[in-house]
């Protein structure tokens, strides 16, 4: 499935060209009216461990990444939280020396055995960045359709334009938008572009977002506009989320997985991971215990 | 790491120490009222009653403070646990209080007259120190997180009860005198307050185990006797 041969995900069952609207619409085909929340996949880390050059950068990390479920990835500066989140969409390699060993799977298949294409991987595991970063002097309306271009070459303007407004409208962006899409994207507010890119990564439709401190640029109220965003998107898609604020991760994870490390030059390790109320009303380790209270620095 | 919330930390402590010294104050309240059944003393029971002020004043300065700490400091995990349980055992001890006042409040209407029954007297002077014993035991418990000494609350509760139900039979008993008979009323009153008195020390009791384990169960429902454990 990661192979150049990868049909565009635009192409198969749920996102039909002619299906215009947000993400999150009901489906009439529901059965009850159950609300049209797919299934997307499940991401499985199997004895992850990391390395830039000869420095062990994160040891030893087995841990499920659930359908339709946002996963938090708390932990101090420096404990490989971010290390591992890009690790899961085939970044981590970029870095010169960087190297993985262990298994990461997406349903089930690996996304580095021999063979597979690293940007079929990211197409399919989505990354959102701390700092907001659009094209600058692309338009809006380009700025979403930039990974349909990149990706499956033959999008038709009708098909293409379904999927903007989509990706928009489940952004929480269209309404703020729909009648400058032709303006570049740093004309916005820094919430706006943050969902701009958000609107972005999913317009390529893909399985999983990663999101790397998504709202640390951004003020209490774009953040909690972002923080709601993510509650939505979990319908349809698989979120993992690093954050350094305790609060994000309690209001709007249903998993935290807690990555520490003993001391500085230690790799990091994932300490403990569980539903979210667990891990901030009763967590078993200690480690948890004292981070999640402020105990730590 | 040390130097990290310290002055926070150290709110938190100075306010269990506070809640749980409300228990002193309680049992302070319930000696005093023992003494003024003892002696139909009304004078130490109206000090009783206005005294009350004082475990009311503790209940409303620690929850507000508690209240206080969770809006700006966001506490989580144990912290969270222990001022969810604070607040619950505020309001035990609110209560405590007010049954004392119940019992301060119908000393009067008793009489002047001696006790009719000194049976029943012993047997109120006897619930009113084991449930003295209990108050500092749950005290002790909620200081130490010791979940044994919490739970072996339930055995000294009931002893309680069945004094509560000595009493009971003992005023069925009492004869057909009115006087005698509305006495017999006031000391069951009295005597029903002091149970839940030890009731609530109980409650007590199991907030100690929610505060360690992070669930909250009762010892003994009531409503299920069957399945307590």
């Amino acid at each position: 499935m990661f192979g150049s041969q990868a049909k565009p995900k635009a192409e198969e069952g749920r996102n039909t060209m002619s299906q215009a609207g947000p993400v999150t619409e009901t489906s009439s085909e529901a059965p009850g009216g159950a609300p049209a929340a797919r299934r997307a996949k499940t991401l499985e880390a199997k004895e992850v461990n990391l390395f830039y050059g000869g420095f062990h950068a994160v040891e030893n990390v087995n841990m499920t990444i659930e359908p339709n479920k946002v996963t938090a990835l708390i932990g101090s500066s420096g404990c490989g939280k971010t290390t591992f989140l890009r690790s899961l969409n085939r970044m981590h390699e970029l870095t010169p020396g960087a190297t993985v060993r262990g298994d990461i799977e997406l349903d089930g298949e690996d996304i580095y055995a021999a063979g597979v294409d690293p940007v079929a991987v990211r197409r399919l595991v989505g990354m959102v960045f701390q700092q907001p970063n659009p094209f600058p002097t692309m338009s809006i309306y380009d700025n979403v359709a930039a990974g349909l271009n990149f990706n499956s070459g033959k999008v038709s303007k009708s098909e293409r334009d379904a999927i903007v407004e989509r990706s928009l409208r489940g952004a929480h962006l269209w309404g703020e938008v729909k009648d400058r899409l032709d303006r570049p994207g740093s004309s916005l507010s820094g919430g706006q572009q943050q969902r701009l890119c958000i609107a972005r990564a999913t317009a390529v439709s893909p399985e999983v977002l990663l999101m790397d401190e998504p709202c640390s640029a951004l003020d209490p109220v774009a953040t909690l506009a972002i923080e709601e965003l993510i509650g939505e998107l979990k319908k349809e898609f698989t979120i993992a989320i690093v954050t350094h604020n305790m609060q994000q991760a309690a209001r709007a994870s249903d998993t935290t997985a807690f990555f520490n490390l003993e001391e500085s030059g230690k790799p990091g390790r994932l300490i403990e991971i569980g539903p979210t109320e667990r891990i901030f009303t009763k967590p078993t380790q200690k480690a948890t215990e004292d981070y999640v209270s402020g105990r730590f620095g | 790491m040390a130097g990290i919330r310290v002055e926070y930390q150290e709110e938190l402590k100075a306010l269990e120490a506070s809640a749980l010294g409300g228990l002193d104050l309680v049992s302070a309240a319930l000696g005093r009222t023992l003494e003024a059944i003892e002696h139909q003393d009304i004078e130490l029971a109206q000090i009783v009653v206005a005294d009350d002020d004082r475990i009311d004043g503790r209940y409303l300065e620690v929850h507000q403070a508690l209240i206080t700490l969770l809006a700006t400091q966001s506490p989580v995990a144990t912290d969270l646990r222990l001022i969810a349980a604070m607040l619950h055992v505020l309001k035990n001890i609110e209560r405590m209080g007010d049954q004392c006042v119940n019992i301060c409040k119908v000393i009067p209407m008793s009489g002047h007259e001696p006790p009719a029954d000194e049976e029943m007297v012993k047997l109120i002077l006897t619930m009113g120190s084991h449930t003295k014993a209990l108050i500092s035991q749950s005290k002790r418990a909620f200081e130490e997180r010791n979940i044994e000494m919490a739970r072996d609350l339930v055995d000294r509760d009931d002893v309680v009860d069945e004094l509560n139900r000595d009493c009971f039979r003992l005023a069925l008993a009492i004869g057909d005198d009115a006087d005698k008979r509305e006495w017999a009323m006031t000391m069951l009153l009295t005597a029903r307050a002091i149970e839940r008195i030890a009731d609530n020390a109980v409650d007590i009791g199991e907030q100690v185990a929610f505060v360690v384990t992070g669930l909250f169960r009762e010892f003994e429902d009531a409503s299920h006797p069957d399945q307590h454990g």
